[in-house]
């Protein structure tokens, strides 16, 4: 049974668009991205989803119950990172952690004790104190601590620094291995690249495009340009020298993969 | 529920003595000087033109709960806890809206008529924590300097203002089915309270405008410190306020939650 299934999904807001006619389906064990500019229709496809917007037409189903009439028992098995988390300034996250187990009939906390190291979270501290980098954090260890079956992340790395956009992805990759279905809603093109199986391009709120990440890569592979890592360093215009090369010049790293390695050495 | 209920309680518990301890204090103040000006009162009052009394529910003040009815409980703390009633349930609802909690406790299995029942809930306790809190400390200073003030007949009057607290809660709950903005839920509904006790005040001034007062819950409000409380009145205002609240309940599970 797919974890999500849209038909025709719509929501107008009187005269005016949020989506039109989306129709996906993302199976348990798969991570989908969710890939669109502001105001593509996005986050009204996840407000849908969740029941926070009722649809104009059209129907979503997920784990084969009716998004609206069964939104309770929806609930119950779905984790929902919200974009742009917030949950009031004078709330901690422990207290936030605990009310929201207890409406789960969760007793045990040490899960999300433990993603609060793992994510270096402050659950002590009021959330209108936090960074929002560090509420992000907190939002994180809210949508996953009980192990949903399906997870739901709107911008899920919006404020988080590389290092833990760097463990927010292994933590995707360990949900997506227990058999959790996790749609990500982000414009990160690249940690969509790295972490999603399939994705789903949305534009004006029409669903435009779905593909397989590799298959959708591969239909604008430029295959005139080659990455080569050498053994040994090498002179540039030995390089050129060979036959059929137009141009070749030293690839340098980003800002991103230099940061992450003195952080790498730090750790060692 | 529960678990909903004793979250909200615990975030408003401060309010027992933010609000409480003012009006304690300030009701504490009426009743502490009514022996020295009790003379004086007595002159005054002859003085003003009948329909004024009536209509301000002043015929009499010849003992220290008149004054209090007439100083407090008529005016100033059932628009005061009026005012707190709404502010609660609104802060459960569009404040959370606000506040981006509302999309993290619907992520829980938790409906929105749940969500509702347990704002309006804690709403009534804790507008019956600070009605309890300020006649302790009016009661305190009665005994303090010796007013002679009835606990009965204060408690009775303290009592009173709840039923109309909730009513202003349920008509926020109303509001909060058209508009997730804490400043309109509960400027419109502070809005109603004024336009209800300007609407009693004038059925009373004009007895041929009285039937204005039916839509007025100051018409069932009373002066309970003085003549007790009538059970039908509180227990049909109590009762307007939670069929209201459902219905505005009702309205909320239909909405949209827009960001």
């Amino acid at each position: 049974m797919p974890a999500i299934e849209t038909e025709g999904l719509t929501k107008l807001y009187g005269a005016e668009r949020g989506i039109e006619d989306v129709t996906l389906m993302v199976e348990p064990g798969e991570v989908f991205g969710f890939l669109g500019p502001n105001g593509a229709g996005k986050t009204t496809t996840i407000r849908t989803l969740l029941d926070l917007l009722h649809p104009t037409r059209g129907a979503a189903r997920i784990f084969g119950l009716d998004s609206r009439r069964e939104s309770v028992a929806i609930r119950r098995r779905l984790g929902n990172l919200p974009g742009d988390f917030g949950y009031g300034k004078h709330a901690s996250g422990r207290e936030a952690l605990a009310l929201l187990a207890r409406l789960r009939g969760i007793d045990d906390l040490a899960r999300g004790e433990e993603l609060a190291r793992r994510f270096r979270a402050d659950l002590d501290r009021p959330l209108g104190r936090l960074s929002r980098g560090n509420r992000q954090k907190v939002g994180l260890i809210l949508a996953v601590f009980h192990r949903p079956d399906l997870l739901i992340l709107d911008e899920p790395t919006s404020g988080l620094d590389p290092l833990m956009q760097e463990e927010f992805l292994a933590l995707t990759r360990e949900e997506r291995e227990r058999g959790c279905a996790v749609f990500i809603s982000s414009h990160e093109l690249d940690e969509v690249e790295r972490v999603c199986d399939r994705v789903g391009i949305i534009r004006g709120g029409r669903l435009i495009a779905v593909e397989r990440v590799e298959d959708l890569l591969g239909k604008t592979l430029d295959r005139r340009r080659v990455k080569v890592e050498f053994a040994q360093p090498v002179d540039l215009d030995d390089v050129r020298a060979m036959p059929g090369v137009a141009a070749a010049e030293f690839a340098h790293p980003t800002l991103e993969e230099v940061f992450l390695t003195y952080y790498e050495e730090g750790s060692g | 529920m529960t678990a909903l209920l004793a979250a909200q309680l615990h975030e408003r518990r401060r309010s027992v003595l933010s609000w409480g301890l003012p009006i304690g204090l300030w009701s504490g103040f009426v009743v502490a000087i009514y022996p020295s000006v009790e003379d004086a009162l007595q002159k005054a009052i002859a003085s003003y033109p009948e329909a004024l009394k009536e209509a301000f529910g002043i015929a009499e003040l010849n003992s220290v709960e008149q004054y209090l009815s007439a100083e407090m409980l008529s005016l100033i703390v059932p628009l005061a806890i009026g005012y707190l009633a709404v502010r609660s349930v609104a802060s459960g609802l569009s404040g959370a809206a606000e506040s981006g909690r509302l999309d993290v406790l619907l992520s829980a299995p938790v409906s929105r008529s749940r969500l509702v029942a347990a704002s309006f809930g804690a709403t009534a306790a804790e507008i019956a924590c600070v009605l309890l809190a300020s006649l302790l400390i009016t009661a305190l200073s009665s005994l303090l300097v010796g007013a002679g003030l009835s606990f009965g007949l204060a408690l009775a009057g303290f009592a009173n203002v709840w039923p109309l607290a909730l009513l202003s809660a349920g008509l926020g709950i109303v509001v909060t089915g058209w508009s997730l903005r804490t400043a309109i839920v509960t400027g419109s509904v502070a809005g109603v309270l004024v336009a209800m006790y300007v609407a009693d005040l004038v059925g009373r001034l004009d007895t041929s405008l009285d039937w204005i007062r039916y839509g007025s819950v100051f018409r069932y409000y009373g002066h309970a410190i003085e003549d007790g409380i009538d059970p039908v009145a509180f227990i049909g205002v109590t009762a307007t306020a939670v069929a209201i609240a459902a219905f505005g309940a009702a309205l909320f599970e239909r909405r949209d939650l827009t960001q």
